[in-house]
């Protein structure tokens, strides 16, 4: 036989459990802007029939609902999107200061137009022209001196811009490592907090909205793959419990390093292990990065990784086998190479010649620079800045003002190709190709065609990673509409249920104060 | 698939950024007039952009290169028609002055006459172009006047790897006609002296008029070089100038028509937004 108040408690029930959702719909509409926010839904779970099985059971036909309760409280979001968006948005991190550090070197190159090297260099070649047609004239020499000088001045800016942009990305990797390190210890302050959690059987939804956010940015600095760890003695974890995090940095292709690089190693035999730094370890000297410390290792392989820090160190340049690689290092020897094979040569077409009447050649170099560092050292030899009669014009002796052979020589190193330049050892020429025009311009192509296709990766993975996270949002942003029709929903449901205890009570009424009272 | 307002927004925030970003790409090609302005954006016309450019300026220079030629060959032929009529003046006098009816200060009269043409000829082998004296051989900064003729020649490159050698060397041109023993200072001694023999010097007089016709004719061909080429660079100039412009100038029209275009979806795209995140189920429940 039931019990009297048994409708009332069904009814009850249903009130309460209404009301939960009520109140998780009210967290939801709270929420529905939180960066990171899944939306949550109780899952609504029948209570025990009546009668229960047992031997002793009471004999009456079938078994009667008893009401509803609240079971667990479920995040609605699809682990698999969260892998594919993470993966994009780590391209996305990698291209992303890829593409920017090139625009900056394009920016600071600012080729093609009036004030770049190239139309500097157009203007030197003119002047030597102009030189040629009017060798006696020291304007036309004054201009030689000056548009070198101006040469001289173009490279100095490129190699001292460029240095400087270098120097900020090498504070942004530095950043980025404490970012990497300040997001690693969030994560694992919220790991601790979710296994004080989820062993009673609790569902820290919120914490793991938390923790997936924090990982989605983490992922944007660098590729990491995470698993969720349930440790084998973990109390009364549901078994939806998503567990703990352990953070492993992986390959551009997913694959694992080895040994393996965790970032927070948590395992099923004995829960959380620990965390590790990433320490960025440099050449002294040259400020390179020879290499990343994350716990007892030492990583080097930078070309395998991904993601922000990994584009922002490809950029700034890194120590490999060594010599220098990495967008900035390399564009800035190349300009070296070729300001030092340019200015030789120059050098030594022009101390062969003859000053204006000199009988003697003249034996000044036209460019000065320092061996180490050329294209930022560069300069013209003051002493023809000074009397632009010193530059050697003519190629034979007596230095007649008509001679212009020497400057014709010096106005068609444009056109020489770098492996038949007399000043350059065999191994300086094997580095270079083409004539200066044609060189510069290839680098210009090349830096052009690198940030065109870094640009283009980032658009394409920024288009992945947005479709990927349309379709995260699909399953997990928060809807007003919808929340607003459960809000009716569960309105009704448990203004159904309170309608409800009135019948039961109108019912018990009759049981208490209408039933026995015959002829009263 | 289920969409949520902030999907929606954020839909409409993006399709906004990128309609902005086109409408920034266009404002800055017509206002550039470029269609680049970076390598990345289109890196082989960027290259190719560099090489049409050194072409076109070398051919600017190379023409300026032959404005200087020509300087020089018009001012030498210039100087030569000079030289040449003071030479067949002094041949006239010569032819007069052999005959025998002269008298004595009849011939001094004309040694005089001569005098004057001997300096008329020094001053055009002084002749300047630019300050430069263009008969001197290299020697351009130095009055032949003073030093006697220098030698050397003097090429300019006019295109790439062609030189034409643009000064007439006044030595071969004047030998020692202008010299204290020369010619025509022989010449002149002779009508002073009434020497007799003034009729042999005839042929040293039409000597020196042979060699500056020959020079002339030397210059008349390069004037017609000059001429060829100038024209032949006039027209590389047009075409480099129009591939230049081909590779990097944008097409007006196209750019305006596809700015409006692009105005137009923007608006679109703003007047649809505004319509479609506005109105939830919030609205329209009591």
């Amino acid at each position: 036989m039931r019990s009297t108040f048994m409708g009332l408690e069904t009814a009850r029930r249903g009130m309460f459990t209404q009301q939960s959702a009520l109140y998780t719909t009210g967290h939801n509409i709270s929420n529905a802007n939180t960066p990171g926010y899944t939306r949550q839904r109780i899952n609504f779970a029948q209570t025990e029939p009546y009668p229960g099985v047992g031997m002793n059971r009471p004999q009456i036909p079938g078994q009667m609902g008893t009401g509803v309760e609240a079971g667990t409280v479920q995040r609605i979001r699809e682990s698999f999107l969260d892998l594919q968006y993470r993966t994009e948005n780590t391209k996305m991190g990698y291209y992303g200061a890829m593409s920017e550090s090139l625009t900056k070197m394009e920016e600071i190159i600012n080729e093609p137009s009036e004030n770049g090297l190239h139309s500097t260099l157009e203007k030197f070649w003119n002047a030597l022209q102009d030189l040629s047609s009017h060798t006696e004239n020291t304007g036309a020499r004054d201009v030689v001196a000056a548009t070198g000088q101006m040469v001289a001045d173009t490279l100095n800016y490129y190699h001292n811009s460029l240095s400087r942009v270098q120097e900020d990305i090498g504070n942004q990797v530095g950043v980025k490592v404490d970012e990497i390190n300040a997001i690693v210890a969030q994560i694992d302050h919220l790991n601790k907090q979710i296994a004080s959690v989820e062993p009673h059987g609790y569902m820290p939804n919120d914490l793991y909205d938390e923790r997936d956010l924090l990982v989605d940015s983490l992922s944007q600095l660098v590729n990491v793959k995470v698993s969720g760890v349930v440790p084998n003695t973990y109390g009364d974890a549901k078994p939806m419990a998503a567990g703990l995090y352990n953070i492993e940095i992986v390959q551009k292709d997913g694959k694992s390093y080895n040994p393996p690089i965790n970032l927070i190693s948590v395992t099923k035999e004995s829960g959380i292990v620990g965390t590790n730094k990433v320490e960025l370890e440099k050449n002294e000297e040259s400020g390179l990065v020879t290499g990343l410390k994350i716990g007892s290792s030492s990583f080097t392989q930078f070309e395998t990784l991904s993601g922000e820090l990994s584009g922002l160190i490809n950029s700034y340049g890194y120590e490999a086998g060594g010599s220098a690689k990495g967008a900035y290092p390399e564009m800035l020897e190349k300009l070296n190479r070729m300001a030092s094979a340019f200015a030789k040569e120059f050098n030594e077409i022009h101390k062969n010649g003859y000053a204006l009447g000199a009988d003697t050649t003249s034996g000044l170099d036209f460019f000065e620079f320092d061996e180490k560092n050329p294209a930022q050292s560069m300069k013209v030899n003051q002493a023809l800045l000074d009397d632009s009669s010193k530059i050697a014009a003519a190629a034979e002796k007596g230095g007649a003002s008509g001679d212009n052979k020497n400057a014709q020589l010096l106005a068609d190193l444009r056109k020489k190709s770098f492996s038949d330049y007399s000043s350059l050892t065999d191994n300086e020429k094997s580095k270079l190709n083409g004539s200066l025009d044609s060189y510069y311009s290839g680098i210009i192509g090349r830096l052009g065609v690198d940030s065109q296709s870094a640009k283009k990766d980032l658009k394409n993975s920024a288009v992945l990673a947005d479709s990927v996270d349309r379709n995260r949002q699909s399953v997990s942003a928060v809807s007003l509409d919808e929340e607003m029709t459960n809000m009716i929903k569960f309105q009704h449901a448990y203004n159904a249920s309170a309608r409800n205890i009135t019948v039961v009570d109108e019912m018990l009424d009759k049981i208490i104060n209408g039933m026995g009272v015959v002829g009263r | 698939m289920r969409v949520t307002q902030s999907m929606l927004s954020n839909n409409m925030l993006r399709n906004l950024s990128n309609s902005y970003s086109r409408m920034d790409k266009l404002q800055d090609q017509i206002s550039t007039q470029k269609k680049f302005t970076k390598p990345s954006d289109d890196p082989v016309a960027a290259m190719m952009g560099m090489n049409y450019r050194t072409d076109l300026n070398r051919i600017q220079q190379f023409t300026r290169n032959i404005g200087e030629v020509r300087n020089w060959v018009d001012s030498t032929d210039d100087a030569l028609d000079k030289g040449v009529l003071a030479l067949q003046r002094i041949r006239e006098l010569t032819l007069r002055a052999s005959n025998g009816t002269l008298e004595g200060d009849q011939r001094k009269a004309v040694a005089e006459e001569v005098k004057q043409l001997k300096e008329h000829l020094q001053n055009i082998g002084d002749t300047q172009v630019g300050g430069k004296y263009i008969f001197n051989g290299n020697q351009t900064n130095v009055r032949p006047s003073e030093s006697g003729f220098q030698s050397g020649t003097i090429e300019l490159e006019v295109f790439s790897g062609i030189k034409i050698p643009v000064n007439t060397e006044g030595k071969a041109l004047f030998g020692d006609m202008l010299s204290d023993d020369g010619d025509i200072q022989k010449l002149i001694t002779a009508l002073e002296t009434n020497d007799p023999a003034v009729w042999d010097m005839l042929e040293s007089v039409d000597k020196n008029i042979d060699n500056f016709l020959s020079a002339r004719a030397l210059i008349g061909a390069k004037q017609n070089r000059v001429e060829l080429m100038e024209d032949r660079l006039s027209q590389q100039e047009v075409f480099s100038t129009r591939i230049l412009s081909d590779n990097e100038d944008i097409d007006m029209e196209k750019a305006i028509i596809e700015l409006t275009t692009q105005e137009s979806i923007h608006r679109a795209a703003l007047s649809v937004g505004a319509r479609i995140i506005q109105p939830s189920l919030t609205d329209f429940l009591r």
